[in-house]
């Protein structure tokens, strides 16, 4: 009887830190990013992230983990497009962004993708990221991304578990605003489809929520150069 | 191929190159035909650069059919969310749905691939139903920890009618369904789909446009040797005649072979039918074949033994120097 209990115990230990993990990943997402999220929040300790999140049982309660984060002023400059004659005072394409994740543990599909769709589309969020333990099936991917308008993504927990983008051997990625493009495309005089391509569902793609037709600065060590920076037009 | 002629280009940069070349020449006012000038005149700064209505029109057809295979996949996606809702009582019977019902879900899988058809399945356990489309029952659970699980037939079912059939079957193609018969039900019209999208199907094709259900397929209704499980040794006999029917004389052959022709209309329409090309750009083909020949051809021939030939030292007649 003592052993298993210590034996629950040690699962809900290993549970809550798995989630608490998951939890700084995705502040450090929204961070790098460019959401407004504060320091406090990004560094949260495991025995603070306890308090406020683990039910009586020791297991983590998932409903309450749940993010709203708006945009930065920098984040909104990036993603501006050019002025055209057509609209003239062109608005960032982006907003408010929600994050939730889902308590159920296994057999994901359309109910709970649309019950979040709803939540999304209700409180009128531009993105919405739905995190849950497993896999979802092919429907409720196709139907997550189905929403007109709004952009909606999938991450399993176990990938956010570490955050990728700190690895030694990932380069940094930096996201180029529409004029910044513009003018690297001048300077080399190409067209955008002439660049190298990354995919949207590239692993670090996804971690800072690419769209097609971006451009991203991938920015390496050289032994050479000391730095070396290429481009990656996004499809 | 006439210099005079676009020719056509396949890398993205030289695609490129091209359209901006001829959109610079071509006049406001261009007619698909002025598209085909000399690639080679000089350049002029356009004050905007004019769309060859050629190239818009092939960017529309394939963007138009692009847009054709999204709204398919939505209408599937659509399809399977409705299918999660029947059948409509709880206590139909598998084994004899309504009308209604049964009506409902086989117009319903037309669209679908075989695919497709899998993910209902799974849509439909992760609601905690029978993976069959018509059954209302709960699918069935296990709670041992196994990967896989010993199913017995039935008595007389095993080798040479004696003892009973055993099969190994993993845990999760277990518990997708409520029982084995509905197992059964949902394979047999798993196998009448078609494996070609529905997108590329062609109207005349009508294979998954009928579907059986299990029980009509047993009661004889519909009584077509295609779809009747048991004369697959009728059906290959068949294939086999067919074969031997079909193989032809070699004699036919080289008149089959005489008659094809790059530039027969009536053919490159049918071939662009099955293209599913609609759009009169590319009516003709998607490439400009022009066939010149040689008008003027010289008396013919046959190549004569010259000097030093028979000491092997020419290339295609010509003599290297010897140093």
């Amino acid at each position: 009887m003592d052993d298993e209990f210590n034996y629950s115990a040690d699962d809900a230990e290993r549970e809550t830190i798995r989630v608490w993990r998951t939890w700084r990943t995705v502040f450090e997402m929204l961070q790098d990013r460019g959401y407004e999220v504060t320091d406090e929040e990004v560094k949260i300790e495991l025995d603070e992230f306890k308090s406020k999140y683990v039910g009586e049982k020791g297991y983590p309660s998932r409903e309450k983990l749940k993010i709203q984060a708006r945009p930065t002023e920098a984040m909104k400059a990036k993603y501006t497009p050019l002025p055209s004659p057509s609209n003239r005072d062109p608005q960032p394409d982006c907003g408010t962004i929600y994050i939730e994740f889902c308590p159920d543990d296994s057999g994901i599909g359309t109910k709970q993708v649309r019950t979040f769709n709803h939540t999304v589309d209700e409180g009128n969020f531009h993105t919405g990221v739905f995190i849950t333990k497993t896999p979802i099936s092919p429907s409720a991917v196709r139907l997550l991304s189905g929403i007109p308008g709004r952009i909606c993504e999938h991450f399993q927990e176990q990938d956010l578990l570490v955050n990728i983008t700190r690895h030694e051997l990932v380069p940094k990625h930096v996201l180029l605003s529409p004029e910044e493009k513009g003018k690297l495309l001048q300077r080399y005089r190409l067209k955008e489809s002439q660049l190298p391509r990354i995919q949207v569902s590239d692993p670090v793609a996804r971690y800072l929520g690419l769209r097609r037709g971006q451009v991203v600065k991938i920015i390496r060590k050289s032994e050479t150069a000391g730095r070396y920076a290429s481009y990656r037009w996004v499809i | 191929m006439s210099s005079a002629k676009p020719i056509l280009k396949t890398s993205i940069p030289s695609m490129h190159a091209a359209s901006a070349r001829q959109s610079n020449t071509s006049p406001p006012t261009s007619k698909p035909s002025s598209a085909r000038r000399s690639p080679l005149k000089p350049k002029q700064k356009p004050s905007k650069p004019q769309t060859d209505p050629r190239h818009l029109a092939i960017a529309l057809h394939h963007a138009h059919r692009i847009q054709a295979q999204k709204n398919a996949q939505d209408l599937i996606l659509d399809r399977i969310l409705e299918l999660l809702t029947i059948p409509s009582s709880p206590s139909a019977d598998p084994a004899a749905p309504s009308a209604e019902d049964a009506h409902k879900f086989k117009a319903a899988l037309v669209p679908f691939q075989p695919a497709d058809y899998d993910n209902l399945i799974q849509e439909r356990n992760i609601e905690g139903l029978c993976g069959y489309g018509l059954c209302p029952h709960e699918h069935r659970q296990e709670n041992s920890r196994g990967a896989f699980r010993i199913t017995w037939g039935a008595r007389g079912s095993g080798p040479r009618g004696r003892g009973r059939e055993m099969n190994i079957v993993p845990k999760e193609q277990y518990e997708m369904w409520c029982s084995d018969e509905c197992a059964e039900r949902a394979m047999y019209i798993r196998v009448q789909l078609a494996a070609e999208p529905v997108w590329e199907r062609r109207a005349d094709d009508l294979r998954g446009e009928e579907l059986l259900l299990l029980e009509e397929g047993r009661s004889g209704k519909g009584k077509s040797a295609m779809r009747d499980p048991t004369s697959v040794q009728e059906v290959l006999g068949q294939l086999d005649n067919l074969h031997m029917d079909t193989t032809p004389e070699p004699s036919a052959v080289a008149d089959e072979i005489s008659r094809l022709s790059v530039r027969d209309d009536a053919r490159s329409r049918e071939l662009a039918m099955e293209r599913g090309d609609q759009n009169p750009a590319l009516q003709g083909g998607r490439v400009n074949v022009n066939i010149q020949e040689k008008t003027n051809v010289g008396q013919v021939t046959a190549p004569e033994m010259r000097a030093g030939d028979e000491r092997g030292g020419s290339i295609e007649g010509y003599m290297p120097n010897e140093s």
